[in-house]
């Protein structure tokens, strides 16, 4: 089936406001997946699809109140993102989303020397490519272990910017952070993905 | 950063250095570093690949007509009465 492509924000919004259903399918088939993505990013699987539903009713009742500052699609993100956030917050063992906006370095400071130089510079990892990192099939699991490990609002950042490639100033209104905010976690993230692979080569 | 980068400098930077956002002096002082450093050369090489995989982990997982309907007939029921414009 190809994929329909989604009418502009000025066209579906007054189509939404008036129920009609074809368009209701629209959006839901054009931003449920990248939804569940980010709700499963910040509370998990077990209950990113509960997450998800009540974000659509989110979104449904407080449409007539959109006032436009945002693309629809930014809208929508924000109220998964804010509704996985209290959702956590209600549920969580983790005191704060932030923990992650600590001053601890991203690298561990081990691998540097005192002047700033490499103690334990990088071993090649001898793959240039995607494919040929995988190839192993373990790798895989390595990575997506250290997806786990992540605190959420790390986890949130990098699957929208790395993994479905959206735009830093979009994620940033999505979830709330400020820009610069949002690019250290972003640098967490990665350097931690980085060494969790750096790991599984030199074992 | 001082004047001269460090390693460490270059590593705490590198995501800003691949997402091109440093300003023009910063960024040209990493080039020079990462001209003269092979670890360092390395360490952002590996960067880039792990981001480049990251691509590979999303599942587009497009939602099957199955779902899509039963969230679009929660949405009417929940719906707020329409707005005519008259």
């Amino acid at each position: 089936m190809a994929k329909e492509t989604l009418p502009v924000d000025d066209e579906l919004i007054p189509r939404l406001l008036a129920q009609d259903e074809a368009a209701y399918g629209q959006v839901v088939t054009a931003y449920h997946g990248l939804m569940l993505h980010l709700a499963r990013a910040i509370v998990g699987d077990a209950i990113a699809d509960e997450v998800v539903q009540e974000s659509w009713l989110a979104v449904i009742r407080a449409l007539p109140r959109f006032e436009r500052r945002s693309s629809l699609k930014t809208w929508i993100l924000r109220i998964v993102g804010n509704t996985a956030k209290s959702r956590l917050r209600h549920e969580s063992r983790s005191i704060s989303l932030d923990e992650s906006m600590g001053h601890e370095p991203a690298i561990d400071p081990a691998r540097f020397r005192g002047d700033g130089h490499w103690a334990s510079p990088s071993a090649l990892w001898h793959a240039d490519t995607p494919e040929e990192l995988l190839s192993s099939g373990e790798l895989r699991a390595v990575i997506d272990a250290a997806l786990r490990d992540l605190p959420p609002l790390q986890r949130a950042v990098i699957a929208l910017r790395d993994m479905q490639g959206m735009e830093m100033e979009t994620i940033c209104k999505v979830l709330e952070v400020s820009e610069s905010n949002g690019r250290v976690l972003l640098h967490r993230a990665r350097s931690h993905i980085q060494a969790a692979i750096e790991e599984y080569h030199t074992l | 950063m001082s004047f001269m980068p460090s390693c460490r400098d270059i590593s705490e930077h590198s995501s800003d250095y691949l997402d091109k956002n440093l300003p023009f002096g910063k960024r040209m002082r990493m080039r020079l570093h990462l001209f003269m450093c092979v670890n360092c050369r390395r360490y952002l090489q590996h960067m880039r690949l792990t981001i480049a995989t990251l691509a590979r982990f999303h599942d587009p997982e497009p939602a099957d007509p199955a779902t899509v309907n039963t969230i679009v007939q929660k949405l009417r029921q929940a719906a707020p009465k329409p707005t005519h414009p008259h």
